[in-house]
């Protein structure tokens, strides 16, 4: 039988997936459901002076139509969100974006809900709005929230302060050595301002929830969610009840990216399905996603300082968050991609600033990498200006400046177990950067370029898993691990299958319901195979030593001799005395009965930081380390870039299957890819210009890099399971900067704004050269 | 005005409304039935009137589907004039593998095959394609440059339109209300021509053009001749830029003269702005994209009569 870990099993479901036969919450229908339809605020910032809804109720097939006013009489503290409870379940006093959801109309057809929302008429008194994240921290900008309202579910967040009377509503930073003196003593310094704008998730199946009142039972919540436990116990919060009263579910997801996470839909269909005590279903239109949650929009200002040689002595980074109207995960954006902000570098000196600021604005949250993919644009772009001007080479600037194990990353907490050293080499060599590359003389150039990447593993998060043994023998996990599409069942399988001594394609993993599956943080941050493969680990272990135990009488041997092997416990050296599982539960509870039960949790270890100082002995559960190579080609007459080569490189620890982790850091890279290249959301006055897919251009097949590469590298976690870090992140997290360093490689200007578009950058060719195109 | 604007107007873009359905069976019937209801609005392949709907730019009270007629406004003939006569409601895919107009129309095949994508040709019409007066299609320059006429039927009789005199502005058409679009017909181009089709997208491989350049022309010894030059994508609606077509004519093709007439087209049209790109931006695609153009079809193979 073959070890379980390191098998590149392919996917367990990808059968039923492929023939259409897997659950989507999506498709559920139940008897009596009603459809919601969501009537949206048409304004970025205003008083609602009237709210009239009367027209609507008695439309044709309408069955009622729900105001802010109507969710207070059930849920007197409206209000929701990760981080802050700042988010009203429906508009109340006033709107903060436009998009924002004012009513909702129920009904059984859901065309008749939707030809209801035309009768609403709401009375806007327009207030001033502000959009840019720099603008709206400055003094004086109209403020979105006039009171800040912080939550308390995580750990992580507790420490971060909330500011009053200001758009900033969480100030973050980091403070090693002193920037100002080694500015002073520095051979050059450097500072540079980079953008990021907001950009969608888009998962083709819609952010979507099915709510049911559930009379004596449970309020069940079936949801397209990246975090069933968190949308448990922040809905028992709102209404006030023990979390034994709500039941949350999910079934496969199709695609989350960041964009399903936290609580999304389920207030405002769980409010829903009570006032109307049938079971309602919240659907959201392509259109309805983009104005739902986005990527933070950026703004960074970087200033490093270097010695003659090319060594960082001070880098001080400040970062502009665009939260939108409400908080999110934003916090936690801030904090966590504020601490890598200035790289996978040892630098004696930092100061990181790293504002969340409120904007009138559709929310922003996090979206494959927590903001790190934003800062990484900003260190790797100005890495290599800084290694241009200098006169060195790009890859040999970094290697000078490596954060190696055992050295402190900014925030004062030692690098270890981190292969920065082995990605750097890998993607050295994947590109033969040793070689030279021609980078041509005529209107086609070419050019390559690297960018390295680190990001913490949020920490302290829980996960708890149970794992049985039914009579007969086969083995179930429970776990609350959400599979978005990143194949977590089946790397849980073999997870379990490794402890148990089975096949993976044996285990079944049951999907996320909490009235089944034990508490999980939530499938965000790569934390999935790590946090809960040490839960399952744990469970398991406890169900091989009641296997053991049970066998050692029956076996006549001293439990220390036995082992698993292929179903059965197996005596080592006595070759022909063993017991399988199915016989073993025989003599124990009667044949084809009874249930082993194993539990386990894991909960990571953390360091509180100093707020002053962002200090930590212990800020990451596992440092994600990445690589990426690009190599492009550019039409210096339009600006076009046509990737040729994209090269992933990631420290993945220990690849429990080498197939899902590679297509894991392909399918990343290829995400970001598109927010490289094209993708953008673009606000006219707050409005949103370029919704849905056909003015929204995310890249097609024939838009992608002619080569898409993986590298894995392992350089084993002490803690992790089998050694396995997460890596769901990895490989989005420097495709930006390597291919914009390829194009400043291919033309010897740089473009500090993404995307790179065409425009954009024959833009800078065209100021480069000094004949700037004229407006 | 953007799309969310719009729609965040109405409320919210509908997913669909109760409408009226017809699907007539004959030309007559579907003219009086779109004549006596002034919302109502007919459907060919669906592929831009159900954006127009989903979006809730378009709130049609009734559709006139007119896949009943194809019969009579399908299909692809050649008329007594020996033009290809091409129906309204044929789609863009039986256009694309017809090898009549592989034969004498090869430009709009190699364009056809990089109209949206297979779904979309399979669905889409041409009468459609010209009726829906988008600058962002990528027929009407070529069909524009080929000198073809439209021939519509509406409540008043019927007429033929040529193509310079179809499209009036930004999704303004030449078209009466109630008026259908029932053929096309492509003159006869010269033995000897060669053409081209430029499709410039800006953000994205599948997407509307950011630019359209279809360029025709004879080599008469070592001179141009029949010079026709056709703009689409960047300006409210295609245009043949007669100037830049007169500079060309008669002239020896050199590197020079396609930069002369290049710098003549981009400042002979006023680009409009949009995601594919500023106006400034769209005014140096074209300067870059004639030329290529112009090159390009240097290099294209020679049209053989028969």
């Amino acid at each position: 039988m073959p070890r379980q870990a390191g098998r590149s099993l392919r996917r367990l479901e990808s059968h039923a997936k492929v023939t259409g036969t897997v659950e989507y919450v999506h498709n559920l229908e139940l008897p009596g459901m009603l459809h919601g339809k969501i009537f949206r605020s048409t304004v970025p910032h205003a008083r609602l002076a009237r709210v009239d809804v009367a027209a609507a109720r008695t439309a044709p097939g309408v069955e009622q139509v729900i105001t802010g006013q109507d969710v207070l009489s059930i849920i007197p503290d409206p209000y929701y969100g990760p981080a802050f409870h700042d988010q009203p379940i429906l508009a109340l006093e006033k709107v903060r974006f436009a998009g924002e959801p004012v009513a909702i109309v129920l009904a059984a057809d859901p065309y008749a809900a939707q030809a209801a929302l035309d009768l609403i008429e709401v009375e806007y008194e327009e207030l001033p709005a502000v959009y840019n994240e720099v603008e709206a921290a400055l003094k004086g900008a109209p403020l979105v929230h006039d009171k800040l309202r912080p939550g308390s579910m995580f750990a992580d967040l507790i420490h971060v302060r909330p500011r009053s009377g200001s758009n900033v509503h969480v100030d973050y930073r980091v403070r090693r050595g002193d920037v100002e003196e080694a500015f002073r003593a520095s051979e050059r310094v450097f500072e540079d301002t980079f953008h990021t704008p907001a950009v969608a998730a888009a998962p083709l199946e819609p952010i979507v929830t099915v709510a049911e009142p559930g009379g004596s039972g449970p309020l069940t919540i079936h949801s397209a969610t990246q975090n069933p436990s968190f949308v448990r116990g922040e809905l028992a919060r709102l209404l006030g009840w023990p979390e034994n009263r709500v039941r949350v579910r999910t079934a496969f997801l199709g695609g989350g990216f960041g964009g399903k996470q936290y609580i999304k839909l389920e207030a405002l269909a769980a409010a829903s399905t009570l006032l109307a005590q049938r079971p309602v279903k919240i659907s959201l239109t392509m259109d309805e996603q983009f104005v739902t949650i986005t990527r933070h929009a950026s703004t960074i200002r970087m200033k490093t300082g270097v010695s003659a040689d090319g060594r960082i002595l001070a880098r001080e980074c400040e970062i502009w968050w665009n939260g939108g109207a409400y908080a999110d995960i934003g916090p936690r954006v801030t904090q966590k991609a504020g601490f890598t902000s200035a790289g996978p570098y040892d630098i004696e000196n930092v100061s990181i600033d790293s504002y969340a600021v409120y904007t009138n604005l559709p929310p922003a949250g996090a979206l494959r990498g927590f903001g790190v993919p934003q800062v990484n644009w900003a260190h790797e772009t100005q890495g290599d200006r800084i290694a241009r001007e200098l006169g060195m080479d790009p890859l040999e600037f970094r290697l000078k400046n490596l954060l190696r194990n055992g050295r402190p990353q900014a925030s004062g907490t030692i690098l270890q177990d981190s292969g920065t050293e082995e990605v750097t080499k890998e993607v050295a060599s994947a590109m033969r950067w040793a070689e030279p590359l021609d980078c041509g003389t005529g209107t086609t150039r070419r050019g390559r370029g690297v960018a390295l990447a680190i990001k913490a593993g949020v920490t302290p998060t829980t996960s708890v898993a149970i794992v049985t043994l039914a009579g007969d023998g086969s083995c179930t996990v429970y776990a609350g691990t959400v599979d978005v599409g990143q194949g977590s069942q089946t790397v849980l399988a073999q997870i379990a299958a490794e402890g148990l001594a089975l096949r993976a394609e044996e285990v079944r993993v049951i999907h996320p319901d909490t009235d089944a599956t034990p508490y999980d943080m939530g499938s965000v941050g790569s934390r999935s195979t790590f946090h809960m493969g040490l839960a399952i680990q744990g469970a398991t272990e406890q169900v091989s030593r009641q296997l053991i135990e049970m066998a050692a009488p029956v076996l006549g041997a001293d439990a220390a001799d036995l082992e698993l092997y292929d179903g059965s416990v197996v005596a080592r050296g006595r070759g022909d005395a063993e017991i399988s599982f199915r016989e073993l539960m025989a003599t124990r509870f009667g044949k084809n009965t009874g249930t082993l039960v194993g539990s386990g949790s894991f909960t990571a270890s953390y360091d509180t930081p100093d707020p002053d100082t962002g200090q930590s002995d212990d800020v990451a559960v596992f440092w994600m380390i990445g690589a990426v190579g690009a190599e492009v080609t550019v039409d210096t007459e339009t600006g076009k870039v046509m990737v040729q080569r994209l090269v992933n490189v990631a420290d993945v620890g220990k690849a429990i299957n080498p197939l899902l982790v590679s297509t894991q850091l392909s399918g990343g890279a290829l995400l970001q890819f598109g927010y490289a290249m094209s993708e953008e959301m673009r606000f006219e006055e707050g409005q949103l210009v370029n919704s849905g897919l056909a003015q929204y251009k995310i890249p097609t097949m024939l838009d992608m890099p002619k080569s898409v590469e993986v590298v894995l590298v392992e350089v084993p976690h002490r803690n992790g399971p089998l050694g396995a870090k997460g890596m769901g992140e990895t490989g989005t997290l420097a495709v930006s900067a390597a291919i914009g360093n390829a194009v400043f490689d291919a033309l010897g200007v740089q473009v500090k704004e993404l995307p790179l578009t065409p425009e954009r950058v024959l833009r800078a060719i065209r100021a480069g050269a000094g004949r700037p195109l004229e407006d | 005005m953007s799309i969310l604007g719009r729609s965040a107007r109405r409320a919210n873009p509908p997913e669909g409304v109760p409408l009226d359905y017809i699907e007539p069976a004959t030309l007559g019937v579907a003219v009086e039935l779109l004549a006596s209801d002034e919302a109502a609005r007919p459907l060919g392949g669906g592929t831009a009137l159900m954006l127009l709907m989903r979006y809730g730019f378009l709130r049609p009270s009734r559709l006139v589907g007119l896949r009943r007629l194809a019969s009579d406004l399908g299909g692809i003939s050649v008329n007594d004039r020996h033009e290809l006569r091409l129906g309204a409601l044929t789609t863009l895919r039986d256009l694309e593998l017809s090898r009549q107009v592989a034969r004498s129309a090869p430009v709009l095949v190699e364009a056809l095959h990089i109209v949206g994508n297979v779904r979309v040709r399979n669905a889409a019409t041409l009468g459609g394609h010209l009726a829906h007066g988008d600058p962002h299609q990528d027929l009407p320059p070529i069909l524009l440059a080929m000198g073809a006429r439209a021939h519509a039927v509406g409540p008043r009789g019927s007429r033929w339109i040529p193509l310079d005199q179809l499209n009036l502005g930004y999704y303004q058409t030449a078209l009466e209300p109630a008026e259908l679009l029932t053929e096309l017909a492509l003159p006869v181009q010269p033995e000897g021509t060669q053409g081209s089709y430029t499709k410039f997208t800006a953000v994205s491989a599948e997407d509307w053009p950011a630019l359209g350049v279809a360029v025709f022309f004879r080599r008469d010894q070592d001179r141009l001749a029949g010079v026709r030059l056709a703009l689409s994508a960047a300006m409210d609606r295609p245009q043949r830029l007669a100037g830049v077509e007169a500079m060309l004519d008669g002239e020896r093709p050199s590197e020079s003269l396609f930069q002369a007439a290049a710098e003549t087209a981009s400042s002979a049209v006023e680009p409009m702005a949009d995601g594919g790109g500023s106006t400034a931006y769209k005014r140096e695609m074209i300067r870059v994209h004639v030329r290529r153009a112009l090159e390009k079809t240097m290099r294209a193979p020679a049209l053989r009569s028969g």
